[in-house]
């Protein structure tokens, strides 16, 4: 359905505060399709939909051998999109912390401020 | 002193707002930001050296920015400036919209507004997320919930 690389899937899948519900749902532990449906006011259909959705971004997988197929949570698509925003936040924080230097650096006088070495 | 947060607050939009204020005047700060000159001496910090900066400071040209990490490789950036307000805004996003190579970033766009608090600069970094089939979603939905939310669930998972 869509190019866009993993991250973006898994972003994509949780935007919608049904998909975030039943991620929320099934952290507790698995459940059926019925199970999942039960607090929203929709159909099976509807909520098998979202499944699809969270399954091809490889946040849900479901089970082929027991017969009520009880869906289970994958942490690991969850985890990069954690682990991204880390970086890119670290990123940033530590680009901040350099300009903050910088900005001090170019402010300076250009006198001699050549810092003596003192041996010790 | 870090001022760095996630947002949690907005519904609107899909955003990581990073603040932070310089002991700096704007045109100063503007300056550092927007010459590559200067640009290759502070962007990604410590640990990270710029082997490659070049910026096209207006609508539509490119920022490509080459820098080795401290593991030895080459991060390479390459954003389009969409909007160029000196001394006050500045906007960019991938230049490779929708097209990543798996693994990439998400598709982001990337504003950061300067405001002059007397001889002090306020910066301000919102990043949103979504690429062009996400737009009406990330649109929707804000995407800091999202990441508020998923965090949280996020440690619920990790914990088990």
């Amino acid at each position: 359905m869509t190019d866009a690389d993993p991250l973006s899937a898994t972003l994509f899948a949780l935007a919608d505060p049904t998909r975030r519900g039943i991620l929320a749902q099934l952290a507790r532990g698995d459940a059926s399709v019925n199970d999942l449906a039960a607090p929203y006011d929709m159909s099976r259909a509807a909520v098998s939909k979202h499944l699809k959705v969270l399954e091809r971004a490889g946040l849900v997988s479901r089970s082929k051998d027991a017969q009520w197929r009880p869906c289970h949570l994958e942490g690991a698509p969850l985890r990069a999109v954690a682990d991204w925003l880390d970086d890119y936040r670290r990123f940033w924080d530590r680009s901040l912390e350099a300009l903050t230097d910088y900005l001090e650096e170019m402010q300076r006088p250009k006198n001699k401020k050549r810092r003596r070495k003192d041996a010790k | 002193m870090s001022d760095v947060e996630i947002d949690s607050s907005s519904k609107e939009d899909a955003v990581i707002v990073m603040t932070r204020t310089f002991d700096a005047p704007r045109d100063l700060v503007w300056k550092a930001f927007t010459d590559p000159k200067h640009v290759a001496r502070w962007f990604g910090g410590r640990g990270f050296v710029t082997t490659l900066c070049e910026m096209d400071v207006r609508p539509g040209g490119i920022w490509k920015h080459v820098m080795r990490m401290p593991n030895g490789e080459d991060l390479v950036m390459e954003v389009v400036f969409l909007e160029v307000v000196k001394p006050e805004r500045l906007v960019w996003e991938n230049v490779d919209h929708g097209k990543r190579a798996p693994g990439g970033h998400p598709t982001s766009r990337m504003t950061v507004t300067l405001e002059a608090v007397g001889k002090k600069t306020k910066w301000t970094l919102v990043t949103r997320f979504g690429s062009i089939e996400e737009r009406d979603a990330a649109n929707r939905i804000g995407f800091a919930n999202v990441i508020a939310e998923g965090t949280e669930k996020l440690a619920e998972v990790l914990a088990e």
